[in-house]
């Protein structure tokens, strides 16, 4: 694991066009004097461009804040986010609607999947809604890829959680966005699943070159990432490469002990 | 657990207001029903009271009350004669005989003052009278003066001093106003005029008989003691009434009338509430699929499922409560502000709207049963809720199968046409028209209960533009309209239900209209009709003036008078008519004729309405007794006709008319000129226009005119029943916007992963707005379908009442589907918007 001070001559060391997402000074405050909750305080990242990052930290950490503003879903107190090159934290909410469209692509833990369509429907969604022609070759290893070649004309109530998780990850690709954004993609699958979906994202990211930021709290799905970022009371405050579920339960062990010094 | 209740309604007050305003509205047009009968009820009751002042009176044996249109006594009458012994009866004050009949006043501008719906008639002057308060001026005495009552002076434009003309027996004589008389109670834009005692009795009372003579009573005399006393001295023939007994009659008359209309309303008040409880069972089945959890929660706690139904009910009491407050004061209201249009257009109806405790109460019961009835059903779907279910994510609601609900719905339809299809092969049974109505009913219910199986449908139908031009929000729309086929039905069925009375009333309208136009033209080849309005009459020397006039050729007079009719059995009051035989060569058409009907007149035997002897048991050769004020005449029947045209009673030849009742006192409301053969027809209009002018009260028209007068009142009776349904689809359009409303809510997270994935709130706005459209236009075609198909049974049973043609009017009902597409945008408006600002995370982070 690498201590702070490691840390900063990594990010000196990864410069920003190699990042697909970036954030500098970003600070997100929720309510006003005494209520106040500073959910993220200043944190400069960068997210690299053809990976698979993951960020974790306990609940209350600010991991789930720091995915939204980066994808532009809300907006920060403070600060800037790039994305792709593109200033998203003070876009328009119609500029950020296109994006949403063709660059960035979402996957959520539950209710991904528009009850009253078809998964085929669902999958080419974000395509039908910029109105953009459906790349057939991509579709078809990205179905194939998923296993559901036999369910695309099934509504998400007749599908499995695992089978809905995949059809969401399907309709994420099948968009090329520039980065997919998954807030706790396996939160809600048994490990069976878990595993299909999260080696999923993972040969997406080997193999279609995809950018894909994953928000979670498993240390088995933190292991399959590229890169692991730690949050703590919205401090970034570890990073982990290359991880395995061993390490990254040992680093989020000496983040405890480091907590309790504090206190 | 009540308070678990209301809490709900109160924390999500917002989720109700469209309910709460559905049930204000049937509410207060229940209340204004009640309200407006009650006004109306005292506003007649202050005019009897008013106008019928006596302690006694002395009238005709089978006593029908005063009509204050009819010209004298019908049948028999008190003798004029008899005045002198009544007023020497010891406790007697004075008598007075109660002559009136209809005049026309001329106003100042030189129009008639008449206002609509309200009777123009006269009265004689008393000195002694009491039922004037107030006097200006003196009263008339002779037949160049007049003395008018203070509404009526107002709104004739005159003054005392004023000189104008009096329309009598259609004729109009000269006349100064000597006088104004103020009665004591607000007349409701009667016309009254006073005229001298004289003169009422030569028009009006010209045989020496009259109605009723009203007697009051020295003072310490009661009014069963004048009435012992007067039955000595009345005249044979004759009855003694308390003038308690008379006034209590009148009201009672009038009641019975009132009731009919206030009835009429009642029909359509209900039907508004009953859409508004679709609103109410809408809302609470939504309300209650979000909070599934909770009430699992209360089970697991240990709550009883009748707990959980009973904190529900409390909810819909509490909305019902609310809206029915809001509905009665608003009823209230709406018949203070209907009394005070009614003042301007200078009807004054009774000055207070009384406000009753049994009306409020009815209000607020009516709509809190409707509530309390409409919220049962998804009550207890809650109440049964597994409490297992607290700890699951999402709760699942389980579907009922639809198919018995299709099965049940397809045989109430089959069975309603059946009845339908039943009536109109047997059209003249007894049984048709119940059995028409019956099964109209019953196919309506089975249109709604299978309407979760219809309306998918047809929306998916519908839906085939949107789907292809507007991708994806066409798709979409399409899907959340289908996806839950028991919402859709019951919003597109509030619609359904107005709109199938509105498209049945349209074809009613449409085919009454080109049956009555059919009818005036084949039936009636006038060139020019000279028409007054009921019941001002056209005088005999009118016909013989146009008669006169170079360019005419043939004029028929349409005289008539009231007169008791007696055959072998019963004795009824029927219109004995007068009619020149050469009439059915050139002016009419009948369609059917048994005799020699000409002759028959001509000779002086009776001719009557075949169906009428039919309904009455009448043959060729049965006697009849006709008698008038005039005196009596036996009569026997010679032939039958029956014209879908004419309205006749028993049909004579004018000199046996003349000889029961004068011509003076003969009523023609028409007269039919035919042109000279080759003479100019248009040129005509100008010399009839001329002879009829000083009679102020007759117009000229031409066929086309004539036949366009009718159609004309056929429209005016659509424009009322359109506005009796248009407060229930008003509602049922409130019922739109709430289900959608509602629904954004409910699909919160939906919208929040839409946002997400690029849908614009352009777009996301327009998915809220085509399924409004789509299921406003559904409710209109399944309604106007059911009430078309339906209506056009009618023409095969009203066949003979003279609805002859079945019409469909087209462009009409195409107007209506347009309507619908702009109401469902309209009604989609606020719900869009609130779809389009929701904040995207969230609706994404939501729990």
């Amino acid at each position: 694991m690498t201590t702070t001070a490691e840390l900063d001559t990594a990010r000196a060391a990864a410069t920003p066009s190699h990042a697909i997402a970036s954030a500098r000074g970003l600070t997100k405050v929720y309510g006003t004097g005494e209520a106040q909750v500073h959910a993220l305080r200043g944190i400069d990242v960068d997210l690299a461009r053809g990976e698979l990052t993951a960020i974790m930290g306990p609940s209350g950490s600010g991991k789930s804040t720091l995915m939204h503003c980066l994808a532009g879903l809300d907006r920060p107190t403070s600060g800037t986010v790039l994305v792709d090159g593109l200033e998203v934290s003070s876009m328009s909410e119609r500029r950020l609607t296109k994006l949403r469209r063709t660059r960035i692509g979402f996957i959520f833990q539950a209710f991904n999947l528009v009850p009253t369509l078809t998964a085929a429907e669902n999958i080419t969604l974000p395509l039908d809604i910029a109105r953009r022609p459906v790349d057939k070759a991509l579709y078809d290893e990205v179905v194939d890829a998923v296993s559901l070649r036999d369910r695309l004309s099934h509504k998400p109530a007749e599908l499995s959680g695992g089978q809905q998780q995949r059809v969401a990850c399907a309709r994420a690709l099948v968009a090329r966005p520039s980065v997919i954004f998954a807030d706790e993609p396996t939160g809600n699958l048994d490990s069976h699943a878990s595993g299909e979906v999260l080696g999923f994202l993972r040969r997406s990211v080997d193999v279609l070159g995809q950018s894909v930021v994953m928000v979670t709290h498993d240390p088995r799905a933190a292991s399959f990432a590229h890169r692991v970022l730690f949050l703590a009371d919205g401090e970034l405050v570890a990073e982990l490469v290359s991880p395995t579920q061993s390490s990254v339960l040992a680093t989020l062990a000496q983040l405890d002990g480091f907590a309790a010094k504090e206190k | 657990m009540g308070r678990i209740g209301i809490r709900a309604v109160t924390s999500h007050a917002g989720r109700f207001v469209m309910s709460v305003l559905a049930v204000a509205l049937g509410v207060a047009f229940v209340t204004g029903t009640f309200a407006l009968r009650h006004m109306l009820s005292s506003t007649f009751d202050e005019i009897v009271n008013a106008a019928a002042t006596a302690d006694a009176y002395v009238r005709t044996a089978d006593g029908n009350p005063t009509d204050l249109t009819s010209t004298g006594a019908v049948g028999g009458g008190v003798p004029l004669s008899s005045l002198d012994a009544i007023r020497k009866v010891d406790g007697v004050r004075q008598a007075n005989p109660d002559i009136q009949g209809p005049v026309t006043l001329v106003g100042a501008d030189g129009a008639a003052v008449r206002s609509t719906q309200a009777p123009s008639f006269a009265s004689p002057w008393f000195s002694n009278n009491t039922s004037y308060t107030h006097i200006e001026g003196r009263g008339p005495a002779n037949a160049s003066e007049v003395m008018l009552e203070r509404h009526t002076l107002e709104s004739s434009g005159l003054h005392i001093g004023d000189r104008t003309h009096l329309v009598v027996l259609g004729r109009a004589t000269e006349v100064t106003v000597v006088g104004e008389a103020d009665f004591s109670a607000p007349m409701a834009g009667a016309t009254i005029v006073i005229l001298d005692e004289a003169t009422m009795r030569a028009d009006f009372a010209p045989t020496g008989n009259v109605g009723s003579i009203s007697v009051y009573a020295q003072p310490g005399v009661s009014q069963s003691d004048l009435v012992q006393r007067l039955k000595a001295t009345a005249p044979a023939g004759s009855q003694v009434v308390t003038g308690d007994q008379l006034r209590q009659e009148t009201r009672d008359t009038i009641a019975k009338q009132l009731g009919f209309i206030s009835t009429f309303l009642l029909v359509f008040a209900l039907l508004a509430l009953f859409v508004g409880g679709f609103i109410i069972a809408n809302t609470f089945t939504m309300a209650i699929r979000q909070r599934m959890r909770e009430f699992a929660l209360l089970r697991a706690v240990g709550a009883s499922p009748t707990q959980v139904f009973g904190s529900i009910v409390v909810q819909a009491a509490v909305v019902g409560l609310a809206g029915s407050l809001i509905g009665v004061a608003g009823g209230f209201g709406l018949v203070e502000g209907i009394g005070a249009l009614l003042r301007k257009m200078d009807m004054t109806l009774s000055s207070s709207v009384p406000l009753t405790w049994s009306t409020v109460v009815i209000g607020l019961l009516v709509g809190t049963v409707v509530s309390v009835a409409a919220a049962a059903l998804p009550a207890r779907r809650a109440a049964v809720v597994p409490p297992v279910e607290a700890m699951r994510d999402e709760v699942t609601v389980h579907e009922r199968s639809l198919h018995r609900r299709a099965w049940v719905g397809a045989a109430l339809i089959a069975l309603g046409a059946a009845a339908v299809i039943t009536a109109v092969v047997r059209p003249g049974a007894d049984s048709a028209g119940m059995l028409l109505g019956v099964g109209a009913a019953g196919v309506i219910v089975g249109v709604l209960v299978v309407g979760p199986v219809v309306v998918p449908a047809v929306v998916r139908w519908l839906a085939v533009p949107a789907v292809a031009w507007w991708r994806p929000v066409g798709r979409l729309a399409r899907g959340n309209v289908v996806r839950n086929p028991r919402r859709a039905a019951s919003t597109a069925g509030a619609l359904t239900i107005g709109m199938a009375l509105v498209g049945a009333s349209a074809v009613l309208a449409a085919s009454t209209d080109a049956s009555v136009r059919d009818i005036a033209s084949t039936m009636l080849h006038a060139d020019y009709v000279l028409q007054t309005q009921y019941p001002d009459t056209i005088a005999p020397e009118v016909v013989a003036n146009v008669r006169a006039l170079p360019g005419v050729g043939q004029v028929y007079a349409l005289p008539a008078v009231e007169a008791k009719v007696t055959d072998a059995s019963t004795t009824r009051t029927l219109s004995l008519d007068g009619l020149d035989p050469k009439i059915f060569d050139s002016v009419m058409t009948v369609e059917t004729m048994t005799g020699p009907v000409a002759q028959v007149i001509s000779d002086g035997g009776a001719v009557v309405d075949t169906k009428a002897a039919e309904a009455n048991g009448w043959h060729i050769g049965d006697q009849l007794t006709v008698t008038t004020a005039g005196g009596e005449k036996r009569l026997t029947i010679g032939a039958m006709f029956h014209s879908s045209g004419l309205d006749i009673g028993v049909v004579v030849g004018q000199p046996v008319l003349d000889a029961l009742v004068a011509p003076a006192q003969q009523t023609d409301s028409q007269v039919m000129v035919v042109a000279a053969p080759g003479a100019d027809v248009a040129a005509l209009r100008a010399p009839l226009t001329d002879v009829v002018k000083p009679y102020y009260v007759i117009s000229v028209m031409d066929s086309k005119q004539f036949v366009n007068g009718i159609a004309g009142q056929v429209n005016q009776m659509l424009t009322i029943l359109y506005a009796l349904l248009g407060l229930s689809i008003v509602i049922a359009v409130l019922g739109i916007v709430n289900t959608l409303a509602l629904s954004v809510i409910e699909r919160t997270r939906e919208i929040g992963l839409l946002r997400a994935v690029g849908l614009g709130r352009l777009q996301m706005a327009g998915t809220i707005t085509t399924e409004s459209v789509l299921i406003a236009v559904c409710g209109t075609v399944v309604g106007l379908v059911t009430g078309v198909a339906l209506a056009s049974a009618l023409p095969r049973l009203f066949h003979d009442q003279g609805l002859q043609h079945l019409a469909i009017p087209a462009a009409s009902l195409v107007g209506m589907l347009v309507l619908a597409v702009v109401v469902g945008v309209a009604a989609a408006v606020w719900p869009a918007i609130r779809a389009a600002r929701l904040p995207v995370l969230d609706a994404v982070s939501q729990e």
